[in-house]
């Protein structure tokens, strides 16, 4: 039962999210550039290659991160179907609903007719996709597990919808914005910080290397505490203190009851000394904003980099 | 006659307490972050004369913030739920009754979640909606699952009693999950609850469970003679002047205490209360004036093993101590199955 | 000293007893008889407050229901036809529980009529080799010796006993009867029993009360109760002939010697 509620907690933690989605500052240029027409041929990211006589005019992406690309590269209108826990942009919430991850329903998704599937990394195995082959529905996995990754995946949700200027457009802005934070990486060398996932009541989990957090804390020239950890694991509250982080990050939602997940870190017992708590460096970042394999994690990167730059000590 | 046969004799006892503090002190001086012994001594010392913490000091709230409140509820909650499993299996005279087994945890998890779910609070005392919801619910499974056993057989074997707590804890599992997909808003508190732990365990958590134990515990143990008289049959009971009614419900009404605010604090742990008191029989005989507090010695010092290896095991990961208490448990109760077997116990 | 009237219990909608009457005085043996499912057993249970009934059951003089628990264990005590024990209790320790009806309370007193009484059941009964052995390694008769013991130690003025010797051996049901025989010469006492063997019955009863189908066919005086014409009503067969002819072959036997 526990394992079994651990493994739906990273999956909610990577996918499902809160609905309060507010600053929307995603470049939806929709009509900035002309569709391009004709044949498409991809390569998808578990090596499978898909053609198409036309780009993809009806389209279900299952994954949270699919659906925010589609609607930033102005193809949003698109999606006749979507992932249970998809939530951002607020206008996702309007399309259909279907069940997305190992409750993937066939039936559900034929009877939406679309030309594509957009999947996250496969629960299914290639003969239970058989099903939408013969209803004429191709599968497309989009499976990034790096910042590299997304960008590869962002280039081929665009090649499929004809999108390639606007996917472009798309890279070349999270390029420009990672850019713009790891510029101060030399002055932060040296400070470390903790990526808090669960919060302590019920076991600590922290992000440890290999995950999107990782990457961008190496990006801003800050040590992940637990990058001996690999991926997501639960940690010891003794290691956490005894690590002494600069800057604390967590990913916590705040449900309505008892103090907010930054002011419940602020307070929690025998946490007072250390240095993140002591100068009041925690950061609440709610939004997926650093989880999902999306272009937000740029916007992620500038809110950490931001933070940081607010919370470093007078040289 | 001997007359000091019946009681725990005194030697017993100190044996048993020496064991407990003995292992309480392993579990404080060990733990994820090596802090030297004479620190330990010191840290102690300094903070039992209220001298003022030395600013800087990791080891400092490591022992006296995390490890201290985390051991001393787990010797509390491994204490309560040996004790309910003893009892429960005197009560009903069946050597597999457990919280687990009879799906009573399962429905302090109902009530628990039902309270997230359903934004159920007590005003002021933030979380307390849930303890309360998870013991309430537990009382209502237990009563429950023990009519419905009646019904079915009234000489409450051991199979009938199982197949009932199998069956309930399947069908409250469908319920949560059913709540969990009505409460969509809810669903990672809910998931982040179900598997609870006594990680970040505070004092405050500490004097719940030392509460309700003293008082639970207590009420359990003065009803040790009529526990005896369930053990050995319901019908003797009865027939030797037990007022069989009023000592269940006592039993069931603390029982059910004790289990929901463990579940409360610590989610679930399964094994604790079955196997605990099969151990302590082995040595203190099925007498329950003997076998209840030495159950929680017991069971406050497997839990405080279970869960110095929970945090020790793969440092600086940490498992999750149900993990290590079903592992182990699960080899003792079969070691304890089939020794007794042999010995023509039950 | 005890008088039961109009008894009626019921399952659901089966009636296991209906109206039955009976009345035990001082000094007399009550034989409950009668065939497999004419319901004995469960007169002897709504007596003990085992199970719901209807009708009065009153006892010296009170009705069984305004009883405490405790006062009914020290009134009347219950030996069934076989106890299965759950854990290793030893044979001192299911003894000494005989004792609880005179301290329910939270602490148990250790008063010295306490002992007394449970060195005389011990005696009486003949365990005392068996004392501090687990009641799982006991063998039957000894078991029910062990809950005997019990019993009287608990010192009710009304034994109810549920075919006290079934399952055990001759030895055993010998020892057993006469002992119970001895108990009742103390003034003040009564005992009813089932029993399955009609010649034990017959044997050591005073009175008799037959049943068939949940009714009370017979009540009174042994030699009343328990004649030709009742019992082979009751069991549908000619009785008399069928003892009679088994006793025969002890005689034959007896006569070759």
């Amino acid at each position: 039962m526990r394992r079994k509620f651990i493994t739906l907690l990273i999956g909610l933690i990577l996918i499902a999210g809160c609905a309060k989605a507010g600053d929307s500052n995603a470049p939806a240029s929709a009509e900035a550039s002309a569709q391009t027409s004709g044949p498409v041929t991809v390569t998808d990211m578990k090596g499978r290659t898909i053609t198409l006589s036309e780009p993809a005019e009806r389209i279900v992406a299952l994954t949270a991160a699919d659906c925010e690309i589609l609607y930033a590269i102005g193809a949003g209108d698109r999606l006749v179907g979507r992932g249970e826990y998809c939530d951002y942009p607020l206008e996702v919430l309007e399309v259909t609903s279907v069940e997305s991850g190992a409750e993937t329903n066939l039936e559900q998704i034929i009877a939406l007719t679309p030309q594509i599937l957009l999947l996250g990394t496969m629960a299914q195995s290639t003969e239970q996709l058989e099903p939408l082959e013969s209803a004429g529905i191709q599968s497309v996995v989009s499976d990034a597990q790096d910042i590299e990754g997304v960008y590869t995946a962002i280039q081929l949700i665009g090649d499929l919808m004809g999108r390639q200027g606007e996917s472009e457009d798309l890279i070349s802005k999270m390029k420009s914005d990672f850019a713009a934070v790891s510029a101060n990486a030399e002055a932060n060398k040296g400070k470390t910080v903790y990526f808090e996932v669960s919060p302590l009541e019920y076991g600590l989990w922290t992000a440890g290397s290999g995950t999107f957090m990782n990457e961008i804390a190496e990006m801003l020239g800050l040590t992940n505490c637990f990058a001996d950890v690999s991926g997501w694991a639960e940690i010891s509250e003794e290691q956490v203190l005894d690590r002494n982080p600069d800057y604390i990050v967590t990913v916590g939602m705040y449900f309505g009851e008892g103090p907010k997940p930054d002011d419940e870190i602020l307070g929690r017992p025998g946490w007072e000394n250390l240095n993140a708590v002591r100068n009041g460096a925690v950061l609440n970042l709610s939004n997926n904003e650093l989880s999902r394999p999306s272009y937000r994690l740029a916007e992620g990167a500038k809110l950490l980099n931001d933070f940081v730059m607010e919370h470093r000590a007078p040289e | 006659m001997n007359s000091a046969r019946e009681g725990f004799r005194p030697l017993t006892l100190l044996i048993f307490l020496a064991a407990s503090l003995i292992t309480f002190a392993i579990c404080v001086a060990a733990g994820s972050v090596r802090i030297p012994p004479a620190d330990i001594i010191t840290i102690i010392w300094r903070s039992v004369r209220r001298m003022p913490a030395p600013a800087d000091s990791a080891a400092y709230s490591i022992l006296l913030s995390v490890r201290l409140p985390r051991v001393i509820c787990v010797a509390l909650t491994g204490a309560a739920l040996s004790i309910s499993g003893a009892a429960m299996q005197g009560l009903l005279r069946n050597p597999l009754a457990d919280g687990s087994t009879l799906g009573v945890s399962s429905g302090a998890s109902l009530g628990a979640v039902t309270a997230i779910a359903f934004g159920i609070t007590i005003p002021g005392a933030p979380f307390a909606g849930t303890a309360v919801c998870a013991m309430a619910s537990a009382f209502v499974s237990l009563t429950l699952i023990l009519s419905l056993a009646y019904r079915l057989d009234f000489s409450l074997s051991t199979n009938t009693i199982i197949l009932i707590g199998v069956i309930y804890s399947m069908f409250v599992s469908s319920i949560i999950t059913f709540i969990t997909i009505l409460a969509a808003d809810k669903v990672r508190q809910i998931a982040f609850w179900t598997m609870g732990s006594l990680s970040g365990s505070t004092y405050a958590n500490a004097r719940v469970l030392a509460v309700t134990l003293f008082v639970c515990g207590g009420v359990i143990m003065t009803r040790a003679r009529e526990l005896n008289a369930f053990a050995i049959g319901e019908d003797n009971a009865r027939h030797i002047g037990v007022n069989v009614g009023r000592v269940k419900l006592i039993i069931l009404i603390t029982v059910s205490a004790l289990i929901g605010v463990c579940v409360s604090i610590g989610g679930t742990i399964g094994f604790v209360g079955l196997v605990t008191p099969h151990m302590i029989r082995m040595i203190t005989g099925p007498n329950h004036n003997r076998l209840l507090p030495a159950c929680a010695f017991g069971g406050a010092v497997f839990l405080m093993l279970a869960d110095l290896a929970a945090r020790t095991v793969l440092n600086p990961l940490e498992l999750p101590i149900g993990v290590v208490t079903s592992f182990t448990g699960a080899i003792l109760f079969v070691y304890i199955f089939f020794k007794s077997r042999r010995n023509g116990h039950a | 000293m005890l008088d039961v009237a109009d008894l009626t219990v019921r399952f659901g909608r089966l009636t296991v007893v209906n109206n039955v009457c009976f009345s035990v005085g001082e000094g007399q043996w009550l034989m409950i008889a009668g065939p497999n499912g004419a319901g004995k057993s469960t007169v002897i249970n709504a007596v003990s407050a085992g199970v719901p009934y209807e009708g009065s059951v009153i006892l010296r003089g009170r009705d069984l229901k305004g009883y405490k628990p405790y006062e009914r264990a020290r009134a009347l005590g219950v030996l069934s036809q076989m106890n299965l024990i759950g854990y290793a209790f030893t044979a001192e320790e299911i003894i000494r529980m005989g004792r609880y009806a005179y301290a329910p309370g939270i602490f148990s007193r250790r008063a010295e009529e306490d002992n007394l009484r449970v060195t005389e059941s011990i005696e009486m009964t003949g365990v005392r080799k068996l004392l501090k052995q687990s009641t799982l390694t006991l063998s039957g008769g000894e078991r029910q010796r062990v809950f005997l013991a019990q019993l009287l130690a608990q010192n009710p003025s009304l034994l109810l006993l549920d075919e006290p010797s079934n399952h055990l051996d001759l030895v055993y049901q010998k020892q057993i009867f006469t002992l119970l025989r001895e108990w009742l010469e103390t003034p003040g006492r009564a005992i009813v029993s089932v029993v399955h063997d009609l010649s034990l019955a017959m044997a050591f009863g005073t009175h008799a009360l037959l049943m068939n189908k949940g009714e009370a066919t017979a009540f009174g005086p042994i030699s009343d109760a328990l004649t030709a014409e009742n019992l082979n009503n009751v069991y549908g067969m000619d009785v008399f002939g069928w003892m009679s002819g088994l006793m025969a072959y002890w005689r034959r036997d007896s006569e070759n010697i």
